[in-house]
C-alpha cells in the first residue's frame, strides 16, 4: 500500500484523523470498512474515491457522527466524535448523495429551516440565503416549489443548505452524480472558492477527472480499505503506464463489475 | 427558534397537502353526517316514534277506542289508520305489512268490547253469587291479531303486545271496577253515598322516567351525542395517516438524514411536528363539536348537548390529541415504507375504534368485546366525553381517562425514541 502524503511534511495537526476504523453492520460479519487510517489537514480538498461498495459512503457517514464505528477513533478539529459529538455537528456541513430537502416546500423555505436548524437566524441567514441563491443562479426560482426544479437545481441547493452556517469542514457524498456539465462547473468552482476562504471539503466521487482537477489529496478505497493516498499528481506519476487519475484507479482497484 | 422552525416548517407541509388535509377535516365531518343520520333513525326507533303501526278498528267501542288512544299516546309508535289513503281493513292492513309499509299491524275484531262486558258481568256475577247468563267461551272470546313483518325486532313485537295488554288490562278493570260499583250500589239505600269518578282514584301507582345524570337536566342519549365526539376522536386519531407519512417521508427523502449531522436533536424535530399535530387535533375536534351545534341541527337532528364543564373538555380534548399524535409517531417510527406506514396506520385505528366503540357504542358488545374495548384509546376518550356529554360529568370525572391518554402518550413517545435510538446504534 502506498503512503505517499506521509512523505509530505504537513506544517500543522490534521483537522481530521481517522485511527484504525473499523465497521461491521449488526447482524453481520463482513467489515464494511477495514482499518482505515487517514488523516486531513486544514484547507484541503480531500477525496475518497473508490468502486460501488468500496465503503466510502460508510466513512463518511461515520465522520459525519450518523452512527458509530466498531471500533477505531476519529478526532475532528480536536474534538474526539465519541466524546463530543455536539461539538462536531456545530462545525461541519454535509451534502449527502441524495436530495435531502422537502419537495413540498421552496428552496427559500428550504434553507430558512436548514439554516435556523444550524442554528442562524435573522438578518444573517437572510442575507446568506440571498447570497448563494444568487451565486448559484437559483434567485429567480428560489420561491418555487423544489418539486419542481431540475436535477442541477436540486442539487445546488441541497449543497447551499449545507453551507448556510459557514462549515469549517464540508462533507459531500458525490455531490454532482446526475447533474448537467453546466451544473457541476457552477458546483466545482463555487466548491472551490469556499476551499480559498478557508472551508476544508472531504469529497466521494466516482468522477475521476473531476476529482483529478478538483483535489489535492485522495484516498482510493477498495473492499473497505484505502490502497494509495496521495495528490492525483504524485499518484499518476508513481504509475508509469497510467497518464491520469482514472487509468490509476482502473489500475489499484482492476476492472471487474462491482455493486 | 430550531422549535419555531419546525413548527413552521410542519404547518407549511401540512397546509400543502391536500389530501392529507382532507383526511384529517373533511373526511371526518362527512362520517359524522352519515354515520349521525344513519344511526338517528335506529336511536328513533328507540326513543322516537319509530314503529309504524297500522291500526284496523272494527270494535268501534271502549276497548278499541282505548287501545288507539294508548298507542297513540305512546312514544313506542305511529298510528296509521289508512293504507294508500283508504281507511285499513283487515285484509289491507296485512297486505300492508306484507309489503313492509308497516312494522306492526294491529286488528281489533267486531263486537270485542261486547265480548269483555259479558265476559266480566258473568265473572262480577260469580263473585257476588248471582245468576248469571251462561257465556261460551267461543262466542265471547276476543281474538287481536297482531300482523308482524318478519324483519322486525322481537323486542319491538314485545313492546307493542306488552303495551297491548295493559291497555286491555285497563278496560277490563275498568269495566269490572264499574259492574261492582254498579252492583255494590244496587244494594246501598243511599244513593248519596256512591263514589263518583273512583276507577280514576285508583292509578295510584306512577312510573317516571329519569335519566341518571350527574347534573341537573335531563340528557336523552342520541345518535348526534354519540357519533359527535365518537366520530371526532375518530378523526383526531386518523392524524396517523399524515403524520406517519410526515415521518416515513422524511426517512424516504433523505431530510433525516441531514437533520441527523446538525447540531439538533431529532427529539426536538419531532416535538415541532407534535406541536403542530396537536393543534391539527385541537381545531379538528372544534370543528366536529360545531357541526353538531350548528349544522346537524339544520337537517333535523337534535342539537349537540356538551354538558356543563368547558374545563372537562378541554382536558379531555388535549389529552386525547397527545395521545393520538403519540400513536401516529409510533406507527411513522416502526413502518418501514411509507405504503407499510397508511396500511398499519388506517387498520389499527379502524380496529381500535371499532373495539374502543366508535362505530357500536359497547353497551350492545358481548362482554368479551366490552372486557377488549378497555385497552382501546379511543374508548377511553369516548367514556371521558360520555361523562361529559351524556351524564352530566365535571373535570374530576374526566381525570382518570385523560391521564391513561396522556400516559399511553408518553409510553409511545418512549418507545418511538428508544426504536430511533436502537436503529442509529446499526
Amino acid at each position: 500500500m502506498l503512503h505517499l502524503s506521509d512523505l509530505k511534511k504537513m506544517p500543522e495537526n490534521p483537522i481530521i484523523e481517522t485511527n484504525h476504523l473499523v465497521k461491521s453492520f449488526k447482524g453481520s460479519n463482513e467489515q464494511v470498512v477495514k482499518d482505515i487510517s487517514f488523516s486531513v489537514y486544514r484547507n484541503e480538498i480531500f477525496g475518497l474515491l473508490g468502486p460501488n461498495g468500496a465503503g466510502k459512503t460508510t466513512t463518511i457517514s461515520i465522520l459525519c457522527g450518523l452512527f458509530p464505528p466498531t471500533s477505531g477513533s476519529v478526532i475532528i478539529d480536536g474534538m474526539s466524535l465519541n466524546g463530543d459529538l455536539a461539538g462536531v455537528k456545530q462545525i461541519i456541513g454535509v451534502v449527502p448523495q441524495d436530495i435531502a430537502l422537502y419537495p413540498t416546500l421552496t428552496a427559500r423555505e428550504n434553507l430558512n429551516f436548514y439554516g435556523k436548524m444550524y442554528g442562524v437566524s435573522g438578518k444573517e441567514l437572510k442575507d446568506k440565503i440571498e447570497l448563494w441563491l444568487g451565486n448559484f443562479g437559483l434567485r429567480e426560482a428560489a420561491d418555487r416549489r423544489v418539486s419542481t426544479y431540475s436535477g442541477g437545481m436540486k442539487r445546488r441547493v441541497n449543497l447551499i443548505a449545507a453551507i448556510l452556517h459557514d462549515p469549517k469542514i464540508l462533507f459531500l457524498d458525490e455531490p454532482t452524480v446526475g447533474v448537467d456539465v453546466q451544473s457541476r462547473n457552477v458546483i466545482i468552482d463555487h466548491l472551490k472558492e469556499l476551499n480559498k476562504k478557508g472551508t476544508t471539503i472531504i469529497y466521494t466521487s466516482h468522477h475521476m477527472e473531476e476529482a483529478e482537477h478538483f483535489c489535492t489529496n485522495v484516498a482510493i478505497i477498495d473492499n473497505g480499505k484505502i490502497i494509495a493516498t496521495g495528490s492525483p499528481k504524485e499518484l499518476i506519476n508513481s504509475y508509469p503506464n497510467c497518464n491520469n487519475l482514472e487509468s490509476v484507479f482502473l489500475h489499484l482497484t482492476k476492472r471487474s463489475l462491482r455493486d | 427558534m430550531k422549535l419555531k422552525a419546525a413548527i413552521i416548517k410542519e404547518i407549511l407541509i401540512l397546509l400543502r397537502d391536500r389530501v392529507g388535509l382532507a383526511i384529517l377535516f373533511i373526511m371526518p365531518m362527512i362520517l359524522i353526517f352519515v354515520m349521525t343520520l344513519i344511526q338517528d333513525s335506529a336511536f328513533k326507533t328507540l326513543n322516537e316514534k319509530g314503529i309504524s303501526i297500522v291500526f284496523v278498528n272494527n270494535d268501534n267501542d271502549s276497548l278499541g277506542i282505548a287501545i288507539e288512544r294508548g298507542l297513540r299516546s305512546s312514544e313506542l309508535c305511529t298510528v296509521f289508520d289508512s293504507v294508500n289513503g283508504k281507511p285499513a281493513t283487515a285484509e289491507s292492513a296485512q297486505q300492508a305489512v306484507a309489503e313492509g309499509q308497516f312494522l306492526i299491524g294491529i286488528v281489533i275484531p267486531p263486537g270485542a268490547t261486547a265480548a269483555v262486558k259479558n265476559n266480566v258481568l258473568q265473572l262480577v256475577s260469580q263473585t257476588l253469587g248471582q245468576d248469571s247468563v251462561n257465556v261460551t267461551e267461543s262466542s265471547d272470546s276476543v281474538e287481536i291479531k297482531i300482523l308482524i313483518d318478519p324483519i322486525t325486532k322481537k323486542s319491538f313485537i314485545a313492546s307493542v303486545t306488552s303495551s297491548l295488554r295493559e291497555y286491555i288490562s285497563g278496560v277490563k278493570t275498568r269495566i269490572m271496577f264499574e259492574s261492582f260499583s254498579e252492583e255494590i250500589s244496587s244494594l246501598i239505600p243511599d244513593k248519596e253515598k256512591k263514589p263518583s269518578n273512583a276507577f280514576q282514584q285508583t292509578q295510584i301507582i306512577k312510573y317516571t322516567e329519569v335519566y341518571a345524570s350527574k347534573s341537573i337536566g335531563e340528557v336523552v342519549p342520541n345518535a348526534v351525542q354519540h357519533n359527535v365526539p365518537a366520530w371526532a376522536i375518530f378523526a383526531m386519531f386518523f392524524i396517523v395517516m399524515p403524520l406517519s407519512g410526515s415521518i416515513m417521508k422524511e426517512k424516504t427523502e433523505g431530510s433525516i438524514f441531514r437533520l441527523h449531522t446538525m447540531p439538533s436533536s431529532y427529539l426536538l424535530l419531532l416535538n415541532g411536528k407534535i406541536i403542530v399535530y396537536v393543534l391539527v387535533c385541537l381545531l379538528q375536534l372544534l370543528l366536529m363539536l360545531s357541526v353538531g351545534k350548528i349544522f346537524l341541527p339544520m337537517l333535523g337532528l337534535p342539537v349537540l348537548y356538551m354538558g356543563q364543564s368547558i374545563t372537562g373538555i378541554i382536558i379531555i380534548s388535549v389529552a386525547t390529541a397527545f395521545a393520538a399524535t403519540g400513536y401516529a409517531v409510533l406507527v411513522g417510527t416502526i413502518a418501514s415504507t411509507e405504503q407499510q406506514g397508511s396500511i398499519m396506520g388506517a387498520l389499527s385505528i379502524l380496529l381500535l375504534s371499532a373495539l374502543g366503540g366508535i362505530w357500536v357504542p359497547t353497551y350492545v358488545m358481548p362482554q368479551v368485546m366490552r372486557n377488549l374495548s378497555a385497552f382501546s384509546p379511543l374508548n377511553w376518550s369516548l367514556e371521558g366525553f360520555y361523562e361529559l356529554f351524556l351524564r352530566g360529568g365535571d373535570v374530576y370525572s374526566v381525570i382518570g381517562s385523560a391521564i391513561k391518554l396522556m400516559i399511553f402518550f408518553v409510553i409511545t413517545l418512549g418507545i418511538s425514541s428508544w426504536i430511533n435510538k436502537a436503529r442509529r446504534r446499526i
